[in-house]
């Protein structure tokens, strides 16, 4: 009994001793990439889609070799990671604060729409060092424009973006509508046999501004000035925001979109809804293909087509282009060009061909081969009319009030000249404060 | 050995019976380190909240001055007033509903538990489980429940029973109630907590005096149960009330504070005033109005404490 028990606890001590050996040789973790024992330390804050902490078992298995060779490429670096939690607003706003104390990590993933906060802080190193001429003028122009500070600098690299669409039951709407007036009345042909016509995010949270705006884009809008003054509740602006927004009031009223979109904040239910059958379209992000590609059976994934968002006339389109960044923080300048390495090798093509994010670069779109398909060469097409967010400090209190107005006119609670007005006060008192 | 000579080798070898006694004759000696404690983790952040209300800080601007206009841009603010109601109706709802439902489960457990019925147990932790959820998920889940799709679980019952489906989320009227329905899903299990703890301390004597005096099961509740609980009552509904008053993780996932303003809270409005407005000056006003509140809400407790109990 007594051999036996040494026998066994010997064992286990070797195999304990071989499983912490091999961990510490192991050089992609969840939360470490590179060895252990290396002397450089890059400490990294990072979306957990965007790490090696995915939680798609699938993205997370492909995106193991890609952080593998970087770390064997760079062997005296090891890249520790930290995670944003859900609420990006306010992970951000944290971060800020962090970053203007000196303590912000080394090198982040930063929300594109929110990055001009932190150019405007001046707390981002200029990386135009890292990055050819060629390769900038290569970035889609509103990605340019995005990363570019009003010093002419570069202070992160967008590596992928993504863009709204229309999904479709192409069994219960046969032809791809063109304009609002199209969409509603597909939307209500398709109600009355007995589906909700159009879904779409009207709950509070920045998907419902974001996929709104485009309607507003679409007619020329703009939110701010080139000083970032807010001007769309003044003048045209003002009448192209009541017009989208009569458009979507519209769509409910009519009965072509059913009154709970206002309260869906999550792209999720609109695949719920694809799933279930119980949708005939919706607006969505160009990503949710893949995810009904992979929850439908393949022949109801077949009924579905994806087109344009509509717009007030054919000619008059455009769609909301969000995305990710990677910006460095630190001051260290061998960490900053290791987080611009980190830029290059990871996320300048690789991490676009994981997650399925967009490439930022023409000639990237033109050369990944996982963009070689049929349905990214329309989405290609659609980027010309991409429109982003304002880099500007002030967008997010704008978003915040466009999402109660939204709440307001789509539950009938204001009628949406007040609802407007209400916001735009608001917001300009918030502009006045900073 | 007598306990002089106890005493003095205690005093020449500094024994622990001595500490004990020093330490006896100098409370802040051992209060001390508590005191630090509550110092720097509850005393400090207050005054730095309160602090923070009387600059025009922001979050994008590292400097600030000091001023008065925060208060008087709250004051002057239009959408406080239905902040406030709405808080008002939510933590006034909450708190009766998680009280008298709290009671009711409480006094079903004790009498089960007395009856020595199969499966109490079972109940209590079933019914405990919702208050550990955190909020954020009891959010989400009843996010779920309420959810106006065909495939919306509360509306899917409604339909199966051949009722109209209700428009839990998406009517700002009937939004509130969904959120204040969550909340008391969640509260209520501590409310049985306390008043489960409260009734079986009553002493069975009253109710046995009272059986033989001919008195109903209405009466026993109304003069004996009742005035028996009142200090738990009192204790629970304060400490509710503030529970209540500070939430905003369970409306974040649920509704997000809308449609529009409609289920937007104190609490939820200063997260959105600093996390989303960038107004730390604001968000710290709004914030030391809570802590008043909540302040009068302790004060209330303290004071109920020592005489009641």
């Amino acid at each position: 009994m007594k051999k036996k028990f040494l026998s066994a606890f010997l064992a286990g001590t070797i195999l304990t001793g071989l499983a912490a050996g091999a961990a510490a040789q192991q050089l992609v973790t969840t939360d470490r990439v590179g060895s252990p024992d290396a002397p450089n330390v890059l400490t990294m804050r990072a979306n957990p889609t965007q790490s090696p902490n995915s939680p798609s078992a699938e993205q997370k298995a492909t995106f193991e070799k890609v952080w593998q060779s970087f770390a064997e490429a760079h062997p005296d670096w090891q890249v520790q990671f930290e995670f944003f939690g859900q609420d990006i607003g306010s992970e951000h706003a944290r971060l800020l604060e962090q970053a203007r104390a000196g303590r912000a990590p080394d090198c982040v993933t930063v929300d594109s729409f929110q990055l001009a906060l932190f150019i405007k802080n001046g707390v981002l190193q200029p990386l135009d060092d890292f990055f050819s001429q060629e390769e900038i003028d290569d970035l889609f122009p509103f990605i340019r424009d995005g990363i570019t500070g009003s010093d002419g600098h570069i202070y992160a690299w967008w590596w992928g973006t993504d863009l709204r669409v229309l999904y479709r039951n192409t069994e219960i709407v046969a032809d791809t509508p063109e304009t609002w007036e199209e969409l509603q009345n597909a939307a209500l042909e398709a109600a009355e046999s007995g589906v909700e016509g159009v879904l779409f995010n009207g709950g509070r949270w920045e998907g419902t501004t974001f996929d709104w705006l485009a309607n507003f884009w679409a007619q020329g809008g703009s939110l701010v000035d080139e000083d970032g003054k807010p001007i769309f509740g003044e003048g045209e602006n003002r009448e192209k925001m009541l017009r989208a927004m009569d458009y979507f009031k519209g769509l409910v009223d009519s009965g072509a979109a059913p009154r709970r979109v206002a309260t869906i904040k999550d792209y999720n239910d609109f695949n719920a809804a694809a799933i279930a059958g119980s949708a005939a379209m919706f607006f969505g992000g160009h990503w949710q293909h893949f995810q009904l590609q992979e929850a439908m059976p393949e022949e109801a994934f077949a009924k579905w087509d994806v087109s344009e968002l509509p717009g007030p006339t054919a000619g008059e389109r455009a769609t909301g282009t969000g995305g990710w960044t990677v910006a460095a923080f630190t001051d260290d300048p061998a960490k900053v060009e290791m987080c611009a390495n980190l830029m290059r090798e990871v996320y300048m093509g690789p991490a676009n061909e994981v997650i399925g994010d967009l490439p930022t670069r023409e000639s990237l779109f033109a050369e990944l081969p996982k963009f070689q398909d049929p349905y990214f060469d329309k989405l290609k097409d659609y980027l010309v009319n991409g429109r982003a967010r304002p880099g500007v400090p002030i967008y997010p209190e704008i978003s915040n009030q466009i999402q109660i107005t939204m709440g307001e006119v789509l539950s009938g609670t204001k009628e949406p000249e007040a609802a407007l007005d209400g916001a735009w006060n608001r917001v300009m008192e918030a502009y006045t404060k900073m | 050995m007598s306990e002089h000579a106890v005493a003095g080798t205690a005093e020449r070898t500094g024994s622990p019976h001595k500490r004990a006694w020093h330490l006896a004759e100098r409370p802040l000696v051992w209060l001390a380190p508590l005191t630090l404690l509550l110092l720097i983790t509850y005393v400090y952040p207050a005054i730095d909240v309160i602090r923070y209300s009387f600059t025009d800080a922001t979050l994008l601007n590292p400097e600030y001055a000091y001023t008065t206009d925060s208060y008087r841009a709250l004051i002057r603010s239009p959408d406080l007033p239905g902040i406030l109601w709405v808080t008002f109706v939510f933590v006034v709802a909450s708190v009766v509903l998680q009280l008298v439902l709290g009671l009711l489960v409480a006094m079903v457990l004790n009498r089960g538990v007395k009856r020595r019925l199969p499966g109490v147990s079972v109940v209590r932790i079933i019914i405990l489980s919702a208050w550990i959820v955190p909020g954020v998920a009891a959010g989400i889940v009843w996010q779920l429940m309420f959810n106006e799709a065909s495939y919306g679980f509360l509306n899917a019952i409604l339909r199966g029973v051949g009722v109209s489906p209700v428009a839990w989320l998406s009517d700002p009227d009937l939004a509130l109630w969904s959120a204040v329905i969550a909340n008391v899903w969640r509260g209520t299990a501590f409310s049985m907590l306390l008043l489960y703890a409260g009734l079986v301390v009553i002493p069975s004597s009253l109710y046995e005096a009272a059986s033989v005096d001919g008195a109903t099961a209405l009466k026993q509740f109304w003069y004996i149960t009742l005035p028996q609980l009142r200090p738990i009552l009192l204790i629970n509904t304060v400490l509710i009330s503030i529970f209540t008053l500070n939430t905003f993780d369970l409306i974040l996932p649920l509704t997000g504070g809308g449609p529009g303003r409609a289920t937007e809270v104190l609490a939820l409005y200063t997260y959105n005033t600093v996390f989303r407005n960038f107004d730390l000056s604001n968000g710290a006003v709004l914030a030391v109005i809570l802590l008043l509140i909540s302040i009068v809400f302790t004060l209330i407790y303290v004071r109920l404490l020592p005489r009641e109990l």
